[in-house]
């Protein structure tokens, strides 16, 4: 087959949420010699399609989920031909649901969308303390810390993250990004985050942007 | 109830907004307290009876309850709604083994004798009981994000919890109707995630289920719906033939109020925790003009809060959204 239209077909497939398709079509092109910088490059523009259509209200969210799984289970397949061949995704974030909170859908959106621009994500789950979260930077070397809340009574949580940045003195060795159903661009502000994200898109960008 | 929304219509300032859980604070206790106590229940929704122009009382927007009935773990806070925390169904045999319980089991009792009691301390305006839609409770059932990818792949299964889910419902909004209910509010807020195609698939039909079984002249359902899609799927949400529907701060709601059509009392949209709980007394007072100022004009509009009113909300700013209503 030829090479531009086997990734064409992969964007197209990873889009269409046909993760069956798409790790076929990544062991075709595979065997065909197609370099894992083109496979990568062409989910991650069908990714980048996808959140363009997200953000515009066209596709929603269940979309958004299998193309993110059909990402996901490609990545898999070319991510040991990536590290081998030194190719390193643009950077590493750290993700999760602060302290006290256990809700994840929007945290796991914005996670899919990080990987859909080609970050790195650490995804520590929900309910995480600042010290977790700082850990997890420091160990990973994340630059962008990724901060999710739904809840009124733990948004004030984040805070604690900055916090606890300057108290140890490192706070402008991270980026802070905050976001979820009660943040607020002055809320963020309030806290000292560096960026509020209205929604995964926009987070996506902002993050994408920063490495 | 049809009288009632006929009055509604008529007056010339008329604020409903979904407020319950900020009596805790007037009350002294926990927010804790309040879910496990339907004397609590029924005092929290007098006390803000009594202190606000509200045009009907409504119960809490606890959508923990229902799922905790079929068995999932749920999360108590002292000061937060309760979050479900599990899921329990994954697959499809799970599904068909899914037992309806009982729709005055755990908690959901203590919400039936809530609204018992409160009907005899409340009587100058309707009650609203709060119960969550079948697509939220069976998201809940096997896992808030899975559901959306399941709806691609597992449709069936989906369908089978669906179904199971309504059947329940219906029964927990006949339980409050016999308690004395005026009607229901009906949260569906997953359903905002879905495209219209899939609303039509897996929410709509439910909640017109529901809707068919329960609602009459003497008990009326509000559907409630805060995701940002809403204002893309009104004509699939109209079909599920609710009297009353309720928007969330997500979307326009000058554009929802030049889509509805013009006899059906809708409600909405200040931002319940940008603005009631962060906000001043200033900005609510402004942002609730500002509201008037775009959909007063439309007599079937009812101004209200987006979502419900978190519980640590400042009565400062809650007084403010009513008086600045009263002062338009």
């Amino acid at each position: 087959m030829n090479m531009q239209q086997i990734l064409v077909d992969i964007s197209n497939a990873l889009q269409a949420g046909r993760a069956k398709i798409v790790k076929e079509l990544i062991g075709q092109a595979l065997e065909e010699g197609v370099s894992v910088e083109l496979i990568l490059n062409a989910m991650l523009d069908g990714m980048s399609i996808i959140g363009a259509k997200f953000k515009a209200d066209e596709i929603f969210v269940p979309e958004v989920l299998i193309s993110a799984r059909a990402l996901n289970q490609g990545l898999e397949i070319i991510k040991p031909i990536l590290t081998e061949t030194g190719v390193k995704p643009l950077g590493n974030a750290v993700i999760g649901t602060i302290k006290g909170d256990l809700h994840d859908i929007g945290k796991n959106l914005v996670k899919m969308m990080l990987v859909g621009v080609g970050i790195e994500v650490i995804d520590l789950g929900v309910d995480v303390s600042a010290q977790d979260f700082i850990k997890a930077a420091q160990d990973n070397q994340a630059k962008v810390i990724c901060i999710s809340a739904l809840l009124t009574t733990t948004m004030t949580n984040m805070k604690e993250v900055i916090d606890e940045l300057v108290a140890r003195g490192i706070r402008d060795q991270y980026v802070v990004m905050v976001g979820g159903a009660p943040i607020t661009s002055s809320f963020a502000k309030e806290i000292g985050a560096d960026h509020y994200a209205p929604d995964a898109a926009s987070a996506a960008e902002v993050a994408k942007s920063l490495f | 109830m049809y009288k009632w929304l006929d009055d509604i219509v008529k007056m010339p300032r008329k604020a409903m907004p979904i407020l319950s859980f900020p009596a805790v604070q007037l009350m002294g206790i926990s927010v804790k307290d309040l879910i496990s106590s339907a004397e609590y229940q029924a005092q929290a929704m007098k006390i803000v009876a009594d202190r606000t122009p509200s045009v009907a009382s409504v119960s809490l927007m606890d959508l923990s309850v229902e799922a905790e009935c079929f068995g999932s773990n749920v999360v108590v806070y002292e000061d937060e709604v309760p979050a479900v925390v599990d899921t329990i169904v994954s697959s499809e045999d799970d599904a068909k083994m899914l037992v309806v319980p009982p729709a005055n089991s755990k908690r959901a009792g203590i919400c039936i004798d809530a609204i018992s009691l409160a009907t005899q301390l409340i009587t100058d305006r309707p009650i609203f009981a709060g119960v969550i839609g079948s697509f939220s409770l069976a998201g809940r059932l096997v896992g808030v994000t899975d559901a959306m990818v399941y709806c691609y792949d597992e449709p069936d299964m989906m369908k089978i919890v669906l179904e199971k889910s309504t059947q329940f419902i219906i029964d927990y909004c006949n339980q409050f109707k016999r308690a004395g209910a005026n009607g229901v509010v009906i949260a569906e807020p997953l359903a905002g995630l879905l495209s219209p195609a899939f609303a039509e698939e897996f929410s709509t039909p439910y909640i017109k289920a529901i809707v068919d079984a329960v609602q009459d002249e003497n008990f009326i359902v509000v559907y409630h719906n805060c995701g940002n899609t809403a204002l893309r799927i009104i004509d699939t949400i109209l079909q599920v033939g609710a009297k009353v529907y309720h928007f969330g701060n997500a979307v326009d709601m000058e554009e929802v109020m030049k889509s509805m059509p013009k006899d059906i009392v809708t409600m909405g949209n200040i931002d319940p925790a940008g603005q009631i709980r962060n906000g001043t007394v200033e900005s609510v007072t402004k942002v609730t003009n500002e509201l008037l100022d775009k959909c007063s004009k439309y007599q079937n509009f009812v101004i209200s809060s987006g979502c419900d009113i978190p519980p640590l909300a400042k009565w400062e700013n809650i007084d403010a959204f009513f008086r600045a209503v009263e002062n338009y």
